[in-house]
């Protein structure tokens, strides 16, 4: 028999009772549509994050000051001139390319009659290297002015926003950063969604100046470093973790009083919370999958109960068992592939919808509807398999006497 | 009579269902019965003289617990459901009483419905069933749903589906019990024609107006053959 036949007969038996037909679909259609959904959101978070990354380059890392992430902020003063020197000095860290050390502040900015707080980041030329910002107007610190500990200051685009209006070019104007003036040498714009929130809205002056003059304390929030061999950033970094256990003295089996991170460490962290969230939504939806097939399963054995003359009909005008098996399980797949499309159909327009409103990457991942597809159809085949043989193995007789 | 060549051959046919633990009921009881081709046969008896399961027999829908039935020479008595199916699908076409036609299914899809078993192309299904529905006087409605034509037409089209495969029998298990009593007598008038032109024709029924279109009466009672008589002219003796 042919599959287009049988394909027609079982679209017309489950158009009879469109209604019951769609409530049963609608098992499948949620559990495929949170499949769906779910896992292009998390793969259009992981893209999100790995633009990000990409766009400052995976080939950095950084240093922070003490044991956790947060001590940095707290003050820990671990991390120092003395540490940065060392790490310049090492002739055997051939791989690394920039080093650019950081002392922030948050401090009150005055220009134009206003005052704001903002961070201020003491800096090197270096910095540009590695935070690569669009510079709109004039040049980022120069290896001159930063050794020089001159008073210029590159401003954000928000804070030249704030103190001089929008689209204007700040370079030349003054500004005052803890009561002391600094001549504005440079705005700055990052488009970056995560590094621009902040990057736009800080000043960054020569290093000495924030250490000398704002902190009157010695010590750095952060030492950037980029390196040449993306490949080898690991080595290196081990290299430098060594190099700073032994600046700082540490035995053996004390823990570092400072913190390394990379892009990659980052990477590997949205990547590890992305697939534990998927693997958590599709265990959900597998039940949902499960308690739609069993729905499938009951409505096939109704069909197959309600239908019973329609079976000793078919059997005495020849159909073999084979016949009535693939007529039955073709209208439970049918069922439940068409689910399945509406399912996919419905998770990517949802993703569609929330990456527009997240403003994250829309991902349509192939592999993920063709499981799709390919899971509804074995749902189908599995739960309809037991209703389709109770139809095909009916006696002929048996059938055509039901009443 | 017309040429002897025995298209069915029942030899001491028994037929028994099982009744609680170790009973059985013997619904036939040896039944030794020729059918040749052309011959126009009716089965007769009151209810529960076993001849609705004579016709589950006659028309391969099941097999005996005892004796042999030889359709054109093959022994089909134990034969599988499958090549059972294959039986009823070339050689057999059924008229039953009612819901002979799949619901809500075109009149020539109902009619093709047999070939698509058979495996026959759709352009050949589709000659074949317009063909068969010319036949039984029914080609405008091919186009219908199932569900709406009337009584008479609805045993046209199974007619039509009995005869579209060309089998050798036609097996009617009281085609005219639904009908009102013009269309009955129109029906089996066709059936008779059907008859003329060669085709073999078993008909069951409890009617003697439907049975008097027979030329051979056979009457069953407690799954016994109690009479086996040509029915000619002569409508006496039953």
């Amino acid at each position: 028999m042919e599959y287009k036949e049988i394909f027609i007969s079982a679209v017309q038996a489950l158009k009879i009772n469109k209604m019951r037909t769609s409530l049963t679909m609608l098992g499948i259609i949620i559990g495929i549509t949170a499949v769906i959904l779910i896992y292009s959101i998390g793969q259009g978070a992981v893209k999100f994050i790995t633009d990000e990354l990409a766009s400052f380059g995976t080939d950095y890392f950084q240093i922070n000051p003490g044991s956790s992430q947060l001590s940095a902020i707290a003050g820990s003063t671990s991390l120092t001139f003395d540490d940065l020197e060392a790490i310049r000095n090492d002739t055997s860290l051939t791989n690394i390319r920039n080093i650019a050390p950081f002392a922030m502040t948050s401090v009150k900015v005055q220009a134009n009659d206003e005052e704001d707080e903002y961070l201020i980041y003491g800096s090197t030329h270096e910095a540009v290297e590695i935070f690569r910002p669009e510079m709109v107007y004039g040049d980022f610190l120069t290896e001159e002015q930063t050794l020089g500990s001159e008073k210029v200051a590159v401003i954000g685009t928000k804070v030249s926003e704030n103190f001089f209006g929008e689209n204007t070019n700040p370079v030349g104007e003054t500004i005052r950063i803890n009561n002391r003036i600094y001549r504005i040498t440079g705005m700055l714009n990052s488009s970056s969604a995560l590094a621009g929130g902040f990057l736009n809205n800080s000043l960054f002056i020569p290093i000495d100046a924030v250490t000398n003059e704002i902190v009157g304390e010695e010590r750095l929030q952060e030492i950037d470093i980029s390196v040449y061999d993306q490949n080898s950033i690991n080595q290196t970094i081990e290299d430098v973790e060594a190099l700073l256990r032994d600046q700082h003295n540490l035995d053996e089996d004390d823990e570092n009083d400072f913190q390394i991170s990379s892009a990659q460490d980052i990477l590997s962290t949205v990547q590890t919370i992305t697939g534990l969230l998927t693997a958590m939504i599709v265990g959900i939806s597998g039940i949902s999958l499960v308690v739609g097939g069993v729905g499938v399963m009951n409505i096939m054995l109704v069909s197959v109960t309600e239908r019973t003359k329609e079976i000793g009909l078919l059997k005495a005008i020849g159909a073999k068992q084979k016949d009535i098996l693939t007529q039955f399980l073709m209208e439970s797949v049918v069922m439940t592939l068409l689910g399945g499309l509406m399912g996919i159909l419905l998770g990517t327009t949802g993703a569609y919808a929330i990456s527009k409103i997240a403003n994250i990457p829309f991902v349509v991942s192939i592999p993920a509807i063709l499981i799709a597809v390919g899971v509804s159809t074995l749902v189908g085949i599995v739960f309809g398999l037991y209703p389709a043989r109770r139809a095909a193995r009916l006696s002929p007789i048996d059938a055509l006497r039901y009443e | 009579m017309p040429k002897k060549i025995p298209l069915i051959e029942l030899s001491n046919i028994v037929k028994e269902y099982p009744i609680g633990d170790n009973e059985v009921y013997r619904a036939l009881d040896g039944i030794d019965l020729t059918i040749h081709e052309g011959e126009f046969v009716a089965i007769m008896g009151p209810s529960g003289s076993g001849k609705s399961t004579l016709m589950h027999i006659l028309g391969a829908l099941d097999i005996p617990t005892k004796g042999n039935f030889i359709l054109k020479k093959k022994n089909i008595s134990s034969y599988t459901e499958d090549q059972l199916a294959e039986i009823r699908n070339r050689e057999i076409g059924f008229v039953f009483q009612s819901f002979n036609l799949l619901p809500r299914t075109t009149v020539q899809k109902n009619v093709e419905k047999p070939m698509i078993y058979a495996g026959i192309s759709q352009k050949e299904r589709t000659e074949r069933a317009l063909a068969a529905l010319e036949k039984v006087g029914i080609a405008e409605k091919a186009g219908n749903l199932s569900n709406r034509i009337s009584g008479g037409q609805i045993q046209r089209v199974a007619i039509a589906r009995a005869l579209v495969m060309n089998p050798s029998i036609i097996l009617a298990d009281e085609p005219t019990g639904n009908l009102d009593s013009k269309t009955s007598h129109e029906i089996m008038k066709f059936i008779e024609e059907l008859n003329n032109d060669g085709k073999t024709i078993i008909i069951i029924t409890h009617e003697h107006d439907i049975a008097a279109f027979a030329k051979r009466v056979i009457k069953l009672v407690d799954g016994k053959i109690v009479s086996d008589r040509e029915n000619g002219k002569k409508l006496n003796g039953i």
